[in-house]
């Protein structure tokens, strides 16, 4: 990083199915919070990034960025930004050039999504705009489906039986119960999972992140100092379309994110203390986890069975609840996994990792098409 | 979702994507369909095919259970219907049980002899088709022309209608118009032709012009066509079109009007030797005609 950008703190909604919310509703709540949470003016913000997918399709709401501009008194300059599920991650990346590059010193970066204002299938049509309109949507594939795809060949390559799978969600489930921020805050067997109903073989309705409404806001500065800084911000793409790509089951897009990520920061990949990644469905996570090197290739769920990544393992992962268990607004998520890394470390976490000092946060657009990777560390 | 222009753009696009065999890498029950694809589940395949691009399609309903690695064929099915009633027909693919064996191997090609008119085309490859004896075929052209006296090349004459519908159901994989004055006509070659003289093991001969030629490099591939361009002796383009003018009279097969018109296509096909270069594999110039057989048969036999 060119400059030292500090993250100041930030505040979030409730993850769920927010009918009493309107979009609207739910970025004025997370602003509002994260200005009562950090200990800035409204006016000291230069800047507004925001990061949303389906905005117009869902809430009726474009040019979210001047709608979030205008919620401060001074009517900030303000963009907004799309990257499908990594929109959220592309918001605090934004924010992160600018401040490099001086053009802003105070930034409030924002995520939102409103999805349960429409019917399930039109969600599922929007959510489909991630994928390749021209080669994947054509033959009605959805993202579950897509998804499905990769944990087929998966388990056809590693031999990974349904049971381990089921694994993942259930860890996920455990960490949210603690999170008040979370849509579902209760355990789930990995037999339930197991049990629970198909979506798209061999991918079950407990394999997949919901459909949520939330939004969640940081703030970063380079002008303002705080305890936590950002020291590494990088953006990887892939191809959009699975069909142009190598391999089923791993991603380019993390594998260069992470890597640059590292070099950007000069760490190790293991003095990362814990890991708010990207588990939109449970097969994610695995494939994650091989991209980072934690794991050789098809031996991810190991960590899973040998209980390492709860927040007292080795490799902590999604103590918030993740995707799966904290809810998936498309937007708000990687803006959440930010401010989720900040609460770790400044010890104010739910699930409250011992001496937490560096984390990361992991955030994908469509099948990883997209990849963000932000390192944060503690001063 | 109902977006006509993206229907007929995809449309193009399935065009394009000749249907082919594949194998399945990966396979999905879409159990919740999205907008406009109905209630029911349906298998979303992703499909290597036989050219090494993959698709993702949907899979018919057989009653051979899907597989990683099982082969499927191409079928045209109804897809989803619009809201206004209309269908959408997609490709489709079913699983066969059989492994299936490809058509061609990639060691076929077919030696394509191009030139202007009355360039020797057609005495060169009646020369060849001797010459190879039993390894060789020519493709028939199949045209709208009325059979006439002197033809010397294998025609098929079809009705205006019948050669659209073969251009409209893809049997027709080539093919051209020559509007003219006198008469208005259409020529195109068909994949079975081409097909089933490879499977004879023998080797086809197109007798052709340049938009032939191109059809037949866009369906086939470049590399599955040996293409040898024929010039008339001559040291510059004038004195080549000379050249050409005293053979058409000599051959005595054409009207004068005819000829004028044979001679600006020859025109423009000598022209097409330097603007479409990449077309040919090699140029001939038909000086002697033994020695341009020799050459042509040379190149054929040991496929430079």
């Amino acid at each position: 990083m060119r400059e030292t950008v500090y993250v100041l703190g930030g505040g979030q909604t409730r993850f769920g199915e927010l009918w009493g919310k309107s979009l609207s509703d739910l970025i004025r709540e997370a602003v509002d919070a994260a200005i009562m949470n950090t200990n800035i003016l409204p006016t000291d913000i230069d800047m507004v990034i925001i990061g949303n997918m389906v905005g117009g399709e869902t809430a009726e709401q474009a040019h979210l960025g001047t709608f979030a501009s205008s919620l401060l008194p001074h009517h900030p300059p303000a963009l907004r930004v799309e990257a499908a599920c990594a929109s959220g991650g592309l918001a605090i990346h934004t924010a992160c050039a600018f401040l490099e590059s001086g053009k802003a010193e105070t930034i409030l970066v924002i995520g939102a999504e409103k999805l349960t204002d429409v019917a399930g299938e039109t969600v599922t049509s929007a959510l489909m705009h991630a994928g390749d309109a021209e080669k994947d949507g054509p033959s009605g594939l959805t993202f579950p489906s897509i998804f499905a795809l990769t944990a087929a060949a998966y388990m056809h390559k590693y031999g990974l039986t349904r049971e381990d799978l089921s694994l993942v969600s259930e860890c996920s489930h455990r960490a949210a119960i603690k999170n008040p921020y979370a849509q579902f805050r209760k355990e789930i067997s990995a037999a339930a999972i197991s049990k629970s109903p198909l979506v798209a073989d061999p991918l079950r309705l407990l394999d997949c992140s919901p459909i949520s409404d939330g939004a969640a806001a940081v703030i970063l500065s380079t002008r303002k100092e705080s305890s936590v800084h950002i020291a590494a911000s990088q953006l990887a793409n892939e191809s959009l379309s699975l069909i142009d790509r190598e391999s089923l089951t791993s991603f380019v897009s993390t594998r260069t994110a992470f890597s640059s990520a590292l070099k950007e920061a000069n760490w190790n990949k293991n003095d990362i203390d814990a890991v708010e990644l990207h588990d939109c469905f449970s097969i994610a996570s695995l494939i994650h986890l091989e991209d980072f090197g934690f794991a050789q290739e098809g031996e991810a769920i190991r960590l899973f069975r040998d209980d390492e990544t709860e927040a007292t393992g080795s490799l902590p992962i999604n103590c918030s609840g993740g995707l799966k268990a904290c809810g998936h607004p498309i937007g708000a998520t990687g803006v959440k996994q930010v401010l989720d890394c900040w609460k770790q470390l400044t010890m104010q976490a739910p699930n409250q990792v011992v001496n937490a000092k560096r984390m990361m946060a992991h955030n994908l657009g469509g099948v990883g098409a997209t990849c963000t990777v932000h390192l944060l560390e503690s001063i | 979702m109902d977006r006509i222009p993206s229907l007929h753009r995809r449309i193009k696009t399935l065009q394009k994507t000749a249907m082919q065999f594949g194998t399945i890498l990966s396979f999905t029950t879409v159990r919740h369909p999205p907008a406009g694809f109905g209630t029911e589940p349906y298998v979303v395949a992703l499909i290597r095919l036989q050219n090494g691009t993959k698709t993702l399609a949907q899979l018919t309903r057989g009653s051979i259970t899907p597989a990683i690695g099982a082969t499927v064929v191409p079928h045209m099915r109804k897809i989803r219907t619009m809201r206004n009633g209309l269908f959408v027909n997609d490709l489709k693919y079913e699983v066969v049980a059989k492994k299936i064996e490809p058509i061609f191997t990639v060691t076929a090609y077919v030696l394509a002899v191009s030139g202007p008119s009355g360039v020797g085309k057609t005495t060169i490859a009646r020369s060849l088709m001797s010459l190879f004896s039993s390894y060789a075929e020519q493709v028939p052209i199949v045209t709208t022309r009325k059979a006439k006296k002197g033809d010397s090349e294998p025609y098929c004459h079809v009705s205006e209608e019948k050669f659209e519908a073969m251009v409209q159901n893809g049997e027709i994989i080539s093919q051209t118009g020559m509007p003219s004055a006198s008469e208005q006509r259409r020529y195109g070659y068909r994949r079975n032709d081409i097909d089933a003289i490879w499977r004879k093991g023998k080797l086809p001969i197109v007798v052709t012009e340049l938009n032939l030629l191109t059809g037949l490099v866009n369906a086939l591939g470049r590399r599955a066509v040996l293409s040898c361009g024929l010039l008339p002796p001559g040291h510059s383009r004038r004195s080549m079109l000379s050249s050409l003018l005293h053979r058409l009279r000599v051959r005595g097969r054409d009207t004068e009007e005819q000829i004028e018109e044979r001679l600006k296509i020859a025109e423009a096909d000598l022209r097409a030797f330097d603007d479409h270069a990449h077309l040919f594999d090699h140029l001939i110039v038909n000086d002697h005609l033994e020695t341009c057989i020799e050459a042509v048969h040379e190149i054929a036999v040991t496929r430079r």
